[in-house]
């Protein structure tokens, strides 16, 4: 059993909290992504669970060992670091040997594993080649080489894919997604990219200055997200969000005027100020659905057999509509976007979903 | 003619051959002219003047390998010579075994994460390097001195009274303690040379040697330490070049006669004194030269060793 | 994850190593303010009112050679910084932007200068300091000096101008400024830290070299600072007051130009060292 399970860590440096109150369970053979803003506490936490930093407050089990006052490498750990450092002095088997080495494992032991891993990541033939020889996809193999050959609880990603191409990227992307599958290991992944997190993850953990914002499925938190942080994170291009206020009828006027009606009741109350939010996937044009917004076309941006329409309301405000096939506006016409009210979001004053 | 020094025009749009070389002519000629007269020339001109003898009459005659022959192989040179070969020999090792693995030592130290008042303890142990010999040199003499009795009086303190005997005055002892003077007022190079070495080792490595197992030390052992070999290759060759380039320490505390009995006699002082003369000897303009010429081939013959032995095997370790 | 005791071990190491090195340098300032009694008597005291004195000091300045060593000192460093720095500059400017035929070789041939000890040639120099009718003045010192460190400091700064994005230097010649121009207005200006970096790391060698001094300027009243110290010592060798005395006053400008400079220097070390 390999489950990680994270109860209410803090860590703050001197005065600064970088981590507050984080409670976080990832099951045994999962794949977790930590998701989040520069400087959302993202790194920090990995690290943290790595043994890498030390925490102020709160407990932290590994396959149900506390592993708190643990250093790294009793955690059964392993880790995959961003710029991947490799030993630059030693070749690919040296690279992957070292750890082993220095716990004592028989040789004919490391031999096996180093092995199987190269195997496994397609490295055999560069097994005696030296880092400075590799491209940036063959290192990044070696670092999850090492990883492997640990044979660890938990794998811990740091943002790995950052420094590769963007072809690259997608293919590696793919690779990782199947190294999951074949070795039923427990991941803890961190990336800046909503999409690797969608595609990639069991669960997504959001974090924002410090706290998770929201956990949970992918989809779930696509459908549903928790709050407008999350609701605009998740999802490219972005949730489109404007404020409103509730009439008593159940509708909601839009800072322009437009009014639109709601058939579900909501638990927002009359008088109270919102905010609305929807994602351009949703609308559709000339929009015969429950729920219409009148605008005038600003920019039309196409990619092929979609495009982005982004339209103008009078209060000012913008909104982006997905088209599918051309959409044959014309820059400055007056057009209608349609939207089904299930896709419509509901954000109280503090952001946080209704 | 101008066609041929730029390469064939102006490397400028606009301007023509013969601007672009006054150009260059400004810029370079004060420096390459002070250079080459005052640094290049006299190099040659030593050499040059290795190959003749002085005759009685004051001219000179051209003599070949001859001086050397004689600094090597005829007893009222070689002796001399061959002592300060070995003296500087001595010294030399002393500074590589002493002065290196010191400053490796506080490099490895002051380049812990979250050291605290780490500037502070650069600063003030590079202080030693800032102060000229003839400071360094007099001040151990003050303290070593037997009459005034400080070093005496501590090695007293941890009981190891017995030990102390005027070491700079007794033939045995007067070139180690010279040595190890000039290995305290130097080991801030080595200290500050390996720590900016140091510095640039990605952290993260440090962190994948810990999550590999590795504790502090051995992670320096096995991770930093191979990866600053190039440097501690660049400190010895520096250590080597100034070693057998010594002088003014010994002067100061020795004089040009580098006593007791030529004991603390190295290659820079034997080199002064053959050349300017001394209560024991004229002056000797070929053998002197000699002298230069050969500290030089010595230096030389170092430097080539480092960058094609030692330099090549470098690249390894390289990023 | 460090365990504290580990940090207290390196600190006490540190701490040992530096007082090993700042000792002697302390001891002999403090004692130079002290009566001879109490020299001998209690080394390790500070001076008190008592055997406070300044009678070392009082030789070592009663005879104004002091003084006039010191301006020698402040002259020859001085000028050798500013002209290895001007030249330097010029030097590496033409080297690092402008293309021509002897380029690399004029490169090569200045970098030789950086491992090659120039007082090997000193038999030469002298010759050439002596035919040239320069024995025993400022300006021999200076032109040796200058020769010794220009290849390092071309070196330096080379690197530094370098890194000057040439769109600056292109949108200059747009502006209509001559070559000359640009090199006095825009890149001095720019490699401003670089030249203060060259300027700490050859000040520390000059200022402190015994060897020149003592050849090409022995006597004559234009001894530097170093010189006249070690010649001064000669001579007072067994007043132990103003040998002290003296010392201190050679150590306490240093020091305080040191702590002032500190962390230019050791970047200029750095810098330099890496080739």
């Amino acid at each position: 059993m390999s489950e990680v399970k994270i109860d209410k860590l803090c860590k703050s440096y001197g005065p600064v909290e970088v981590l507050k109150d984080i409670d976080l369970t990832v099951e045994d053979g999962s794949f977790v992504v930590l998701v989040g803003p520069s400087g959302c506490g993202k790194s920090t936490l990995l690290r943290s669970i790595a043994g890498l930093e030390p925490v102020s407050s709160g407990s932290m089990t590994i396959g149900g060992k506390t592993v708190n006052d643990l250093p790294p490498a009793q955690r059964e750990i392993a880790m995959v670091f961003q710029s991947y450092a490799l030993y630059p002095h030693m070749d690919v088997y040296s690279n992957m040997a070292f750890g082993l080495k220095f716990a004592r494992t028989p040789k004919a032991e490391i031999d096996a594993r180093v092995n199987e891993a190269a195997r496994i990541l397609q490295l055999e033939p560069l097994l005696k080649r030296r880092p400075r020889e590799l491209s940036g996809g063959q290192r990044q193999r070696v670092a999850i080489g090492r990883a492997i050959v640990r044979k660890p609880q938990v794998f811990l990603f740091d943002e790995p894919l950052s420094n590769l191409d963007a072809a690259l990227r997608i293919n590696t992307r793919v690779e990782i997604a199947k190294l999951h599958k074949m070795l039923k290991a427990t991941i803890v992944y961190v990336t800046h990219d909503q999409v690797e997190a969608m595609t990639l993850a069991d669960k997504i953990v959001v974090m924002n200055k410090g706290r998770i914002e929201q956990s949970g499925e992918p989809l779930d938190l696509y459908y549903k997200p928790a709050n407008i942080f999350v609701a605009g994170f998740i999802g490219s291009p972005a949730m489109n969000f404007l404020g409103a206020t509730v009439k008593k009828n159940g509708a909601v006027t839009l800072v322009d005027g437009q009014e639109l009606k709601l058939k579900t009741p909501t638990a927002a109350k009359a008088g109270q100020n919102i905010t609305i939010g929807f994602r351009p996937e949703h609308t559709t044009l000339h929009g015969n659905k429950d729920l219409k917004f009148k605008g005038t076309v600003d920019i039309i941006e196409r990619l092929g057999e979609m495009g982005f329409a982004h339209l103008r309301l009078s209060s000012g405000q913008t909104i982006i509509a997905e088209v599918r096939g051309d959409p044959g506006m014309d820059i400055g016409a007056a057009t209608n976007i349609g939207l089904a009210e299930e896709h419509l979001h509901l954000f109280d004053g503090n952001g946080n979903r209704f | 003619m101008s066609d041929q020094a730029t390469g064939g025009g102006s490397g400028i749009i606009g301007m023509g051959r013969g601007s672009y070389l006054w150009l260059l002519v400004f810029f370079l000629a004060p420096a390459v002219l002070i250079y080459s007269i005052f640094s290049i020339y006299p190099l040659f001109a030593t050499i040059f003047n290795s190959l003749y003898l002085r005759q009685p009459d004051g001219s000179y005659l051209f003599n070949g390998l001859g001086n050397f022959h004689t600094l090597l192989t005829d007893t009222t040179w070689s002796a001399p010579f061959w002592n300060a070969f070995r003296n500087n020999c001595y010294f030399f090792l002393i500074h590589m075994a002493v002065q290196n693995p010191i400053g490796l030592a506080l490099a490895a130290m002051l380049s812990l994460p979250r050291l605290r008042l780490r500037a502070a303890y650069r600063t003030l142990i590079f202080m030693p390097t800032m102060l000229s010999v003839v400071i360094i040199g007099f001040s151990w003499q003050l303290i070593l001195s037997p009459l005034w009795g400080i070093s005496k009086m501590f090695l007293q303190t941890v009981g190891l009274g017995f030990l102390f005997a005027p070491w700079l005055g007794q033939e045995n002892t007067a070139l180690i303690t010279i040595s190890l003077i000039s290995v305290w007022q130097f080991v801030g190079i080595p200290m500050i040379l390996i720590y900016t070495a140091l510095l640039a080792i990605p952290e993260e490595l440090i962190d994948a040697a810990t999550v590999d197992g590795l504790n502090q030390f051995q992670a320096f052992l096995w991770v930093k330490l191979p990866l600053i070999l190039p440097t501690i290759g660049l400190v010895s060759i520096l250590t080597f070049v100034n070693n057998f380039n010594a002088f003014d320490l010994i002067y100061a505390m020795k004089g040009a006669l580098a006593g007791p009995n030529f004991s603390a006699d190295i290659m820079g002082t034997l080199f002064y004194r053959t050349f300017f003369g001394n209560q024991l000897q004229l002056g000797d303009l070929s053998m002197g030269s000699t002298i230069a010429t050969m500290m030089f081939v010595i230096i030389l013959i170092g430097v080539m060793a480092y960058l094609f032995l030692i330099q090549r095997r470098m690249q390894r370790y390289s990023f | 994850m460090r365990k504290p005791a580990s940090t207290f071990v390196v600190h006490v190491i540190l701490i040992l190593y530096t007082i090993l090195a700042l000792f002697p340098i302390i001891l002999v300032i403090m004692n130079s303010f002290k009566a001879r009694k109490a020299i001998f008597g209690s080394p390790l005291a500070l001076p008190t009112p008592s055997t406070f004195s300044l009678i070392g000091y009082d030789k070592v300045f009663g005879d104004n050679s002091i003084v006039s060593y010191y301006i020698n000192s402040i002259t020859v460093t001085g000028s050798t910084i500013f002209f290895t720095l001007l030249l330097g500059a010029m030097a590496a400017w033409a080297l690092t932007e402008y293309k021509f035929r002897w380029n690399t070789l004029l490169t090569l041939f200045l970098a030789i200068g950086i491992m090659v000890p120039i007082r090997l040639g000193s038999v030469a120099i002298i010759q050439l300091i002596v035919q040239m009718n320069l024995i025993n003045t400022l300006t021999a010192l200076i032109l040796v000096y200058t020769a010794q460190n220009l290849p390092l400091s071309i070196f330096i700064l080379s690197e530094f101008i370098a890194q000057i994005p040439k769109d600056l230097r292109e949108a200059a010649r747009c502006d209509g400024l001559s070559e000359y121009n640009i090199f006095f207005f825009i890149v001095l200006p720019l490699i401003r830290p670089a030249m203060a970096t060259v300027a700490v790391f050859t000040m520390i060698p000059v200022w402190n070299d015994l060897w020149f001094p003592l050849l090409l300027a022995p006597t004559g009243g234009k001894q530097t600072i170093t010189l006249g110290i070690q010649q001064f010592l000669g001579q007072y060798i067994t007043d132990w007051n103003a040998v002290l005395a003296a010392l201190s006053t050679a150590i306490i400008p240093v020091l305080i130009l040191y702590i002032i400079f500190s962390r230019q220097l050791i970047r200029g070390l750095t810098s330099g060292a890496v080739k």
